[in-house]
């Protein structure tokens, strides 16, 4: 099931540059010494000596070539007359050959004159053995410039044109083996250097760089940790213009908005002939960053320069930026019109071999650090510190900035500042005068022709039956979202058949499964970061992509895609002189005949391409004709059967598409049609619908039709933006065509040929059978049988209703299960799981289509290892006491402790009390300690009390979104063991803020084993379409366990469109992890773990034969206790006690741990009945055997007899040595860290409590120190750690990351030096404190000091920070008290406690989220309050108290670090109080006054 | 959808009784109406819930949750129209049914559960107090006839079902009355005979023609029926008794139930009664048989003015409450 385009990479970049343009050997040696010092930041596969890759990038150096060739007979040219080229060439001689021959007959054709070809030289010794069975033969060709060329530029290109003509004619030609032909560069300013070579090997591999001769003005490098272990060696980086960080994650949209206006382009640097050479641009099979440096290479060749470039493709957050100057904004929204970003996590440096930059996205998801140094260098990395410097020579320390750049000018010999970099582009062409003259914006449009009347009640009905509504879908979808403007929530996952397995008619979408971003880029937060998303969008003609034309802007601006009817009228009525709009049906005949959806399909394109042709502008395809013998063509089907034949055309970049039709009322319905290519959407019968709702009274709510109209479209606006958000994606525009689904149930005829590169692994279903589904609602609609009393269908997807959808948990399995399980009857217990496993001719999960074949001889139920053996593979799911009440969470952790299985802590934390053992022997201690986004409750004593730490990437109820405990749930109990305030709200962010790639996993995971060596580490993951290429990128990331969740499982509150959309069934995921893990031979390390609706032992055993070893059963076991789905978690109202803290309510919970206890029992007992059956005595020997599964025979179902599950069923073949489950341990690392030696110093204070004192140097390579020592501390101390100043040491150097993580109380680190990102993550009462060198020249306050993501989930503890912080300084901090000089922004998102004192300037976005504690900013320029997210914040003057603390703050500030700003605030504090804002979270601020309140009332 | 907290707020009521000493005096109903707020109270309590146990305990799958919530916004026409989709008489069940819907109400396992069968009920009186109910005559006719045999529930059901379906239907019952057991077996005072004619008469103008005093193989020959009609249904009840063979069986004022209960409600009809009067009247009533009969003969007996009531049940003394052996929500056997 693996696909090499699910790979992902994200890495660690940087570059050494001498600002004078001064080329020297110390630039190339001191540009490894880099890349060797972020070798954390790589990976490498099932051999450690096998490297994902890495690289280094100079300038061309003329002089060593120059002798290079003349040991080869050759004279090279003068430097600028040659250009040289890096080919890895297939090793099979014959192959080479072939290679080599049509490249010289391309360049020969193209008029260029093969100098000679030098094999690069190379050292395999230390290469492991998977890179070098794929190791190229490197050679590099030099090229004469032809003498008619004067103009470098114009040879450079001629070179590019070589490169994509000799590279598409060779690929298209020669036989392709392993290695294949690939250009690494072919340029005359700059050579590249890769391979899939870990950091540490380059400098020996390629001799060339030892060489003194090679000099270079600058070294770009990078180092490549990929979630693949296939060798690959093109796959290093950098590439010909980037070295990249991060990941596209709209590259599918991209391509195909490339690919579709390619046709169309024309430059004066390209004649038309060599523009048919060089395209495609883009060409399949490769990363993600190689199709960005294609794009970019281009765009810069095309006559725009680089920084213009990254301009286009990463820009700036500019839609509803009110600080942004006019000027730059109307660059952007020119160029928008244009091309969409390329969306994703990015950090980027780039160069032409003249200049040399960097620039990062517009949230700042990946680090990048820089120093200036007084002999005119500058060092760029993800990190400081990884090239050792002189502190005196330091003139500057800085971090990039989201959305800025960073360009060092080398033939000026300067480093040019964002603002003036910018401010030159966006001022070469009047932008701004371009888009008022041409921009067409809606609300400025004539009034229309003709309006539509209202839809009558009649009508209405008849409409809702034909396009499929159900009374639920007006009830719980509709109605909420037009009163509430939010989209419904729901609880409990859910358990109905997947979409193609269904017997009700289905809507389109359905069969489209959400993607979302997971551990490779992180999911946005899109309320609390609104600033950087946006749904702006065009319509229209986005014209040639190369030049710069004014009309390019000609086109309606949307400021989001949602269109009332008014709206799609005034565009039906569009009519500028050169822009008009054209209708078009979408209908098919409801003769029910075969072919009849295919041939209106097929008109529709037609008409279509005839409307393109006609030079319409606008295409609003409109399904509101239909009538009784004509069905409307599911919307999603009809837009992006259009957009997908215009983009094969040519002409989908000439056209906006709009869609009018009546299928679309749920965020997902919009999602998706935007997903396939619409532009926008008028959806006229759910906004009818809710009129008409109004009109009968349906609801209950005093707002107009109006209200409820633009509540309903804000409802449907911010959940498009959730969806984006949770693949990580900002804008519409990306999303756009960016098709991030997985389609599960459509054959692969409708996909290539209407969803065309749309995921899709199981096929399913033909175009006549959507036909037949349509039909039968259409059916529904216009039969002539019209019995009188009529109500639409009942749905019974959210809600179990009798005529309604199936449920797996439905009245009868659920009193079995209670029933049984309560009086202890296996036989009982066996109704229910018949009832569960036994679909009949039927079928529910993918599982339930499968058969146990029978391929070993049965054995004795004796034979099979005994109950208690599996008993501890099982784990209870994660939920967190604060969703669910005291009396649940602590039975089921009992029931599980008795078992010897594990319960979860969910991402609630835990109280203490649970460490101690109950007098009865019992334990209330979870197993498993959960550490997600919030980080409740996550302190040195929390994760030393784990057996295992489970890493929440995702949750199957709701991937890739964040989560929300509302004020009235968190009660005095609750707060405490979250460490929050009582009464406040509780914000879990989407993403991990420390986990933006997979280096950061790996990091996080670092921070865990060295926070207890004992745990192991579980990284809790998503079934999606490429998952178990993510899992093999986790276990390089050195996890222990991986589990795999199924979307339906998850018990906690979320959006119902989440619940239902997002992610994929567990069988999916598991057999692709398994799949790829044992490909990778990486599935012997870990343990593979599945949940998600597990129910029964039959479950349990079909899990085991897809490769899971271990599993998790979270709602049966919830049942067990008395849940019965009242699915209402989230109102707190739960009547049974489970999932509620109001006290009446929780003594109404019955449930028992002796219950729970039964259940395990007969699961496993069913199991193992099912062991013997198939002749398995163990778990491990059955683990992946998935020959030991079958297809049903009885599937005929119409809609899924055609469905493929053989990719499922793969067995990837394993050599013998081969493990199939966990066998060996991963070697973490620790053995040699820094912190061995701190705790050896420690030995008095941890044995005696006497007090210590030591001095250490520390590097960037020394990550996550203290935390051992910390660790050993709370082992013998608790939670009540040392005394204060036990332990005190001293650190010169730079600190790596994660400095000072879970450090706990009594330990004082101080640090003279700076450091990198996490810095304090998780401080658990330690203190730290941090100021630059003594020696250093720079003024502290102006310089960045620590990295990004200090403080995050501190829960108490000190720090003092003599400097400036990175981005999201203190988020979710909950205790901490830490004064800093400056932060950047979203400083003290979602914080909840503790107190920051800010003695300098913040970023944007401050207190976005923040619910507690209480920040001093020092706002000396009046600046604050528009930096300030004012949400939930109040801005007030300080009073006494604040004084006096801040007064103490400012002290120890002084007396740690010998701040000279916390001196002048101290000296003068009766003037410079009133330059302090108190930032007070309203929230807090209520339920403190209340606190003070009591004991006055008392 | 209804109050979240309403369970939390409101527990059980049920509408006033008569006062039993008044009662005796008539065969009226006894059961008394909600006032206005207590209906919405009770339909508050409904807890919407994920899985409506009472849903599914309906042996018609009445959509409960979503009539509870209607009447809990006063949305009468909404409320009826949700009912009358799974449930042709409401009028009836919401009056006599054993209510199976309460034992599996998802409230009902830790508290009293919602009192369905009475909102039920209220929404088909106010129904039809507010004239929504009429006969609504299917658009087309299929031209195919279905003879109907008996009008008991099942007969009406069915003659209901297939007439909005388009089909002809003539229903046969061999009493002088439609109704069946809702007629002449069920008493007065728990279902009041105008509630079967008001809704005859409603079947009559939707198209279903009745035939009384038409009893099928007697006064209708089989082959007129079959030639006549494209199908026929057969709802005939049993009007079988279950005897007691014991000494003394055949002494004179030993009567099974349903002889003593259809002379009553011919009586209360101002209908001739066939035989000798059974009356209870200053006697010394025995009643052998604890289930709703034997409790229907008690009623008739007290109203009659018997001197004095003896009832016997063969079981022992059911339980006041649930048991392990009965859980929620099978529908408990415990003391009414």
């Amino acid at each position: 099931m693996y696909s090499p385009e699910f790979e992902r990479d994200a890495c660690g970049i940087g570059f050494v540059a001498n600002i004078k343009g001064n080329k020297s050997h110390q630039n190339v040696s001191d540009a490894l010494t880099v890349l060797e010092n972020m070798a954390h930041r790589g990976a490498c596969g099932c051999e450690s000596n096998t490297g994902d890759g890495a690289g280094l990038m100079i300038q061309t150096p003329h002089e060593f070539f120059f002798d290079e060739c003349i040991k080869l007979g050759v004279h090279l040219p003068s430097f600028g007359k040659y250009g040289v080229g890096v080919i890895f060439f297939p090793r099979e001689i014959r192959l080479r050959e072939e290679c080599r021959d049509i490249f010289n007959r391309s360049a020969e054709k193209l008029g260029l004159e093969i100098l000679v070809y030098r094999k690069v030289p190379v050292n395999t010794e230390g290469i492991g053995f998977t890179a070098l069975s794929v190791e190229p033969e490197m050679e590099q060709v030099f090229i004469a410039c032809p003498d008619h060329i004067t103009n470098p530029d114009d040879f450079e290109r001629k070179l590019f044109i070589l490169r994509n003509y000799a590279s598409h004619t060779i690929n298209n030609t020669v036989r392709k083996d392993q290695i294949g032909f690939y250009v690494a560069s072919l340029s005359y300013k700059t050579v590249v250097y890769k391979g899939q070579l870990t950091s540490n090997q380059v400098r020996n591999y390629f001799p060339d760089l030892n060489n003194k001769r090679v000099v270079s003005a600058f070294g770009l490098v990078h180092s490549r940790f990929a979630t693949n272990t296939f060798p690959s060696w093109k796959l290093a980086q950098p590439f010909r213009f980037i070295a990249h960080n991060g990941e596209i994650n709209t590259l599918q949209g991209n391509i195909n908005w490339l690919k579709t206006s390619e046709k169309g382009f024309i430059s004066q640097f390209f004649s038309k002939e060599e523009m048919e050479l060089l395209l495609p641009i883009v060409t399949q099979g490769q990363s993600d960053s190689a199709c960005l440096d294609n794009i970019i290479e281009l765009l810069a060749l095309s006559g725009r320069s680089l920084p213009h470039v990254m301009m286009m493709l990463i820009p700036e957050a500019w839609d509803g930026n009110e600080q942004m100057p006019p000027l730059k904004k109307a660059f952007y929204e020119y160029h928008a019109c244009l091309m969409e970003p390329w969306d994703g996590p990015a950090s980027i440096s780039f160069t032409d071999g003249k200049i040399i930059g960097a620039t990062l996205d517009r949230n700042g998801l990946r680090p990048s650090r820089y120093c200036v140094t007084s002999d005119d260098r500058v060092i760029m990395a993800s990190e400081t510190g990884v090239l050792p410097v002189d502190p005196a020579m330091i003139i500057e320390k800085g971090r990039l900035q989201p959305g800025k750049m960073f360009v060092v000018d080398m033939e000026q010999g300067r480093i040019i500042s964002d603002d003036e970099i910018k401010q030159t582009i966006c001022s070469q062409k009047p932008y701004s005068e371009w888009l008022n003259k041409y921009k067409i914006r809606l609300e400025e449009l004539p009034e229309p022709r003709v309006l539509f009347t209202h839809l009558e009640h009649d009508q209405i009905f008849k409409y809702q039956k034909a396009f499929g509504y159900s009374t639920e879908d007006l009830d719980t979808i509709i109605a909420p979202m037009a009163i509430d403007g939010k989209e419904p929530i729901g609880s409990m996952g859910t358990d109905i058949p997947l979409a193609v397995l269904s017997d009700q008619p289905q809507h389109l979408t359905s069969y489209f499964k959400q993607l979302f971003a997971q551990v490779t880029n992180p999911p946005i937060d899109p309320i609390r970061e609104r600033l950087v998303m946006s749904l702006a969008t065009f319509a229209g003609n986005n014209g040639n992509l190369l030049e710069e034309d004014p009309l390019a802007s000609h086109c309606v601006a949307l400021q989001h895609p949602v269109l009332t009817n008014h709206e799609l009228e005034k565009i039906r009525s569009i009519d500028t002189g050169i822009f008009q709009a054209k209708t078009l049906q979408t209908y098919f005949r409801a003769d029910n005949k075969e072919g009849s959806l295919q041939k209106a399909l097929a008109r529709l394109c037609r008409y279509a391409v005839d409307a393109v042709e006609d030079g319409f502008e606008v295409l609003i395809l409109s399904d509101r004709a239909i009538d009784s013998d004509h069905a409307p063509i599911p919307s999603l089907l009809a837009v992006s059967a259009v957009h997908h034949h215009l983009i094969r055309k040519g002409l989908r970049g000439q056209v906006g598409l709009v869609v009018e039709a009546g299928d679309v009322w749920e965020v997902h319905h919009f999602a998706c049609l935007i997903a396939f290519g619409a532009t926008a959407i008028n959806p006229y019968l759910a906004i009818s619908s809710i009129r008409d709702m109004k009109l009968n009274g349906k609801m209950q709510t005093n707002q107009d039709t109006e209200e409820l109209k633009k509540n309903y479209i804000k409802a449907v606006c911010d959940g498009l933006l959730k969806v984006f958000s949770k693949m990580g994606i900002s804008t519409l525009q990306s999303y756009q065509g960016a098709q991030i689904f997985e389609i599960i149930g459509l054959h692969k005829d409708v996909v290539d040929r209407y969803f065309t590169g749309a995921i899709s692994r199981i096929e399913g279903m033909g175009l006549d059978e959507i036909a037949r589904e349509t039909l039968a609602k259409h059916y529904f609609a216009f039969s002539q049988k019209d019995v009188p009393s009529d109500r639409l269908t009942v749905g019974g997807i959210y809600q179990w209703k009798r005529k309604g959808e199936f449920h797996l948990f439905n009245p009868q399995t659920i009193h079995l299960l209670q029933y049984s399980t309560r009086t202890n009857d296996y036989n009982t217990f066996k109704k229910y799981s018949k009832l569960v496993n036994d679909q009949g001719e039927k079928a529910v999960t993918l599982r339930s289509l499968f058969s146990f074949k029978h391929n070993r001889p049965s054995i004795s139920i004796d034979e099979v290892e005994p109950a208690e053996n599996i008993y501890k593979r099982f784990a209870s799911g994660a939920m967190s006491f604060g969703s669910i009440s005291w009396e649940a969470h602590t039975t089921l952790a009992i029931a599980m402790n008795r078992l010897g299985g594990k319960s979860n802590t969910g991402e609630g934390g835990e109280d203490p009390v649970r460490y101690v053992r109950l007098e009865n022997g019992d334990y209330m201690r979870s197993a498993i300690k959960q550490v997600a986004s919030a980080r409740f409750g996550v302190t040195s004593q929390y994760l030393t009390e784990a057996d295992e730490l489970q890493i929440k990437m995702a949750q199957g109820a709701k991937p890739g979104e964040g989560g929300q405990l509302p004020g009235h749930k968190v009660d005095d109990w609750i707060g405490r063991t979250r460490h929050s305030t009582p009464g406040v709200g509780l914000i879990s962010p989407p993403p991990h803020h420390d986990i933006y790639s997979i280096e950061d996993l790996a990091q996080l995971i670092f921070d865990l084993k060295n926070a207890n060596r004992d745990a192991r580490i579980n990284v809790k993951l998503v079934s999606k379409a490429g998952v178990g290429t993510i899992a093999a990128g986790v276990a390089k990331a050195k996890a222990d366990v991986i589990l795999i969740s199924g979307f339906d499982g998850g018990t906690g509150a979320s959006p119902v469109s989440s619940i239902k959309h997002a992610g994929l069934p567990w069988e999916l995921g598991l057999a692709e992890s398994h799949q790829t893990l044992v490909k990778n031979k990486l599935r012997s390390r870990v343990v593979l773990q599945a949940d998600g609706q597990m129910k029964t032992g039959r479950d349990i055993a079909v899990a085991t034969l897809l490769g899971a070893e271990e599993w998790g059963v979270a709602t049966a076991a919830l049942v067990v206790e008395g849940c019965i789905m009242m699915r209402k978690c989230h109102l707190n109202t739960c009547p049974v006690g489970v999932a509620t803290q109001d006290t009446e309510l929780r003594k109404r919970f019955t449930g028992d741990a002796d219950h729970v206890v039964n259940f395990f029992k007969f699961i496993t007992q069913e199991f193992r009945e099912i062991m013997a059956e198939l002749g398995y005595r163990t778990v491990e020997e059955m683990v992946g055997q998935v020959d030991g599964l079958e297809l049903r025979e009885n599937i005929n179902h119409w809609k899924y007899k055609k469905l493929d599950l053989a990719p499922i069923l793969y067995k990837e073949p394993a050599a013998d040595s081969t493990g199939l489950y966990k066998m060996e341990e991963q070697d973490h690392g620790i053995e040699g860290v820094l912190d061995w030696k701190l705790l050896e110093a420690a030995q008095p204070a941890i044995l005696n409590k006497q007090k210590v004192k030591a001095a250490f140097p520390i590097k960037n390579t020394d990550r996550t120190t203290g935390t051992i020592l910390s660790n050993e501390i709370t082992k013998k101390y608790k939670g009540e750690g040392l005394p204060d100043g036990t332990i005190n040491y001293k650190l010169t150097g730079t600190a790596g990351q994660s400095f000072g993580a879970f450090n706990t109380k009594g330990v004082t680190l101080e640090l003279e030096g700076d450091a990198n990102d996490y810095f304090g993550k998780g401080l658990s009462g330690a203190r730290l404190i941090v100021y630059p060198p003594k020696q250093a020249s720079y003024v502290p306050e102006e310089n960045i000091l620590i990295g990004n993501t200090a403080f995050y989930g501190a829960t108490a503890g000190e720090s003092f920070i003599r400097g400036k912080a990175g981005e999201r300084f203190g988020v979710r901090n909950s205790g901490a008290r830490v004064v800093v000089e400056g932060v950047g922004d979203h400083g003290c998102e979602y914080m909840t406690g503790g107190l920051v004192v800010i003695l300098g300037e913040t970023g944007r976005n401050f207190a976005a989220g923040m619910s507690g504690g209480i920040a001093y900013v020092y706002d000396v320029r009046g600046r604050f309050s528009s930096m300030c997210n004012t949400e939930m914040v109040d801005l007030d003057p300080l009073d006494e108290e604040d004084v006096m603390e801040l007064k103490q703050m400012l002290r120890k500030h002084f007396d740690y670090t010998g701040s000279t700003v916390a001196k002048f605030v101290l000296d003068d504090i009766e003037n410079q109080t009133r330059n302090f804002i108190k930032v007070f979270p309203k929230d807090y601020k209520k339920v403190m006054a209340a606190t003070r309140m009591a004991p006055l009332l008392k | 959808m209804g109050k979240p907290t309403g369970f939390l707020e409101h527990t059980r009521e049920l509408p006033s009784k008569r006062p039993a000493r008044e009662r005796l005096n008539d065969f009226k109903e006894f059961v008394e109406k909600y006032p206005e707020p207590k209906l919405n109270q009770q339909s508050a309590r409904c807890m919407n819930c994920g899985i409506p146990f009472c849903h599914s305990g309906c042996p018609l799958g009445n959509v409960i949750p979503e009539f509870n919530d209607a009447v809990f916004r006063q949305s009468w026409q909404e409320a009826y129209d949700i009912l009358s989709s799974t449930n042709n008489f409401p009028e009836f069940t919401g009056r006599i049914c054993p209510a199976p819907c309460e034992s599996a109400c998802v409230l009902g396992i830790n508290q009293p559960p919602v009192a369905i069968e009475e909102i039920e009920k209220h929404i088909i009186e106010i129904a039809f107090d507010k004239g929504f109910v009429k006969a609504r005559e299917p658009k087309v006719r299929t031209g195919k006839k279905v003879a109907v045999i008996g009008s008991g529930p099942a007969g009406l059901a069915a003659a209901a079902q297939l007439n909005y379906a388009g089909h002809l239907v003539t229903v046969f019952e061999r009493d002088d009355a439609a109704g069946g057991l809702l007629r002449y077996g069920i008493p007065d005072f728990k279902l009041e005979k105008w509630v079967i004619d008001r809704r005859i008469k409603l079947m009559e103008e939707e198209g279903i023609v009745f035939k009384c005093n038409a009893n099928v193989g007697v006064d209708i020959r089989i082959n007129d029926l079959l030639r006549e009609y494209h199908s026929i249904v057969l709802a005939g009840g049993s009007t079988i008794p279950r005897n007691l063979d014991i000494p003394g069986r055949e002494l004179k004022g030993v009567h099974f139930a349903m002889e003593f209960l259809t002379q009553q409600n011919k009586r209360v009809s101002n209908k001739t009664v066939n035989g000798d009067d059974i009356l209870a009247t200053g006697k010394n009533v025995v009643v052998i048989g604890g289930g709703d009969t034997g409790s229907d003969c008690v009623g008739t007996s007290n109203r009659h003015g018997a001197a004095s009531v003896t009832q016997f049940e063969l079981l022992p003394k059911p339980p006041n409450e649930r048991t392990a052996i009965m859980p929620w929500p099978t529908y408990p056997m415990v003391l009414k």
